[in-house]
């Protein structure tokens, strides 16, 4: 009979939660680290699509009329109405996770915020705000660009994740959107993963906690219309630091 | 044209899935080009997540026989699988938005809302030693939003891959994917060490990804 020296000491615990084996504080682990942990919460993910096929094999079975009565009272006029801000709750928590996952992105980012005065002769007359930060990311959830606000150097520092999809035909334009307002050009991103740009008086003072930062795909050169035309592949609230 | 036009608080996220048509970049391209085979479903699935009640019934009459499958099967009670599965349909109706038929079928998504609530509810049923709050403290993540679901042919593969492992490694995992058995639970039925049975579903687990990412 086996006993503990068996146990491999490599496990993959997203594939054991997705599986659905962990039982007790195991578990309850794995809920926080998936509530709050961005790349592990993809694994489970990666793990419930690998897993899911065996579905196939589970007869299906016709559930009584009454169910279908008791959902129908259950849901709320549009879907979106009640679950916004869940999934918002949820977006920060994974942002958590994922800024706490990308340290090394980070360091590089508060490197350069503790560089860049230092580069700029101090601003004086410019009425220091608040620090802002918006943390950019796609559709599922993964954090693309964490972008980094300083009102009084009017400075925004880009950092970007090593997985942006890159696209030698299109162009990445940067884009801030008050609350409210339309879209207002940033410019267009480069290929490094390391972005400092600095903004024009006009454009800084969009740079509000509660506007939006996105990015959307153009053509070479950027949006020829000046709003932007093709899809959003990431975005994020500027927030107080 | 006019993707980034943020009108409330939140909702610069709902443009993502309203962009998809216009201009795509080619990142976007390739993905939806992977869409095949549950076209109409997930069609479907599109329109229930613009707060169309009518397709939301068409997809409840389509699926539901399936989810409610799954939910017997793990839950083994007819009371607690429709309760889970009222509950699935209305998470469905609420983060419907959040499928992204190039990520998953239709179907595929829907099973593991569906699986994910059975678990969940079976381990906070759960009585004797492991503590009950482990179950209710947390919510349950978000069920697929970030999932990179493999596609159609991928179930071959998946079974291919499971072939590949032990007998007793791949029984255990499908006991547990079946059943919704923990860890525990799998070795007081098998009558072996804990120890054992963590060491022959783990071994299995690696394998099998091993298997799968070639």
């Amino acid at each position: 009979m086996t006993d503990q020296r068996d146990i491999p000491d490599e496990r993959d615990v997203a594939a054991e939660y997705a599986l659905g084996v962990l039982s007790g504080d195991e578990l309850r682990e794995a809920r926080k680290r998936a509530a709050s942990d961005a790349e592990f919460a993809l694994a489970v993910a990666r793990w419930r699509g690998r897993l899911a096929p065996l579905g196939a094999e589970v007869e299906p079975v016709a559930p009584p009329q009454s169910v279908w009565m008791k959902i129908e009272r259950a849901i709320p006029e549009r879907p979106g109405e009640a679950s916004n801000v869940i999934a918002l709750r949820r977006r920060v928590s994974l942002w958590r996770g994922a800024t706490a996952g990308m340290t090394a992105l980070a360091a590089t980012l508060a490197g350069v915020l503790v560089l860049q005065p230092r580069a700029e002769p101090p601003v004086v007359q410019q009425p220091a705000g608040t620090p802002m930060v918006a943390m950019l990311s796609d559709e599922q959830k993964r954090m693309k660009v964490m972008a980094s606000w300083n009102p009084g150097s009017r400075q925004l520092v880009l950092a970007v994740a090593s997985d942006m999809p890159a696209d030698p035909s299109h162009a990445h334009e940067l884009w801030v959107i008050p609350a409210g307002g339309k879209p207002r050009s940033l410019g267009t991103m480069g290929s490094a993963k390391q972005m400092h740009m600095r903004l024009a008086d006009a454009i800084a003072t969009l740079m509000e906690n509660g506007a939006t930062v996105a990015i959307s795909v153009e053509p070479p050169g950027g949006s020829p219309t000046g709003a932007p035309t093709g899809p959003v592949i990431a975005a994020g609230a500027l927030t107080k630091a | 044209m006019d993707c980034c036009v943020v009108t409330g608080a939140p909702p610069a996220w709902a443009h993502f899935r309203f962009s998809l048509g216009s201009g795509m970049g080619a990142w976007m391209n390739r993905a939806a080009t992977e869409l095949r085979g549950n076209d109409e479903l997930a069609a479907v699935m599109g329109s229930v997540a613009g707060g169309d009640r009518g397709a939301f019934r068409i997809l409840y009459q389509r699926t539901s026989a399936k989810l409610y499958g799954i939910c017997l099967r793990l839950l083994g009670s007819e009371a607690e699988a429709q309760e889970v599965l009222q509950d699935a349909f209305v998470t469905v109706w609420r983060s419907a938005a959040q499928f992204d038929p190039a990520k998953a079928s239709a179907i595929t998504w829907l099973s593991v809302v569906a699986r994910n609530k059975a678990i969940d509810r079976l381990r906070q049923r759960r009585p004797a030693g492991e503590d009950i709050d482990a179950a209710a403290e947390v919510p349950d993540d978000s069920p697929l939003a970030t999932a990179v679901i493999e596609q159609e042919d991928d179930a071959r593969r998946l079974a291919h891959c499971l072939e590949q492992l032990e007998d007793r490694s791949r029984a255990m995992i499908r006991a547990a994917f079946f059943d919704g058995a923990s860890y525990p639970e799998l070795a007081e039925r098998e009558g072996v060490p804990l120890g054992t049975m963590k060491s022959w579903i783990r071994r299995g687990l690696l394998r099998l990804r091993g298997c799968l990412e070639q």
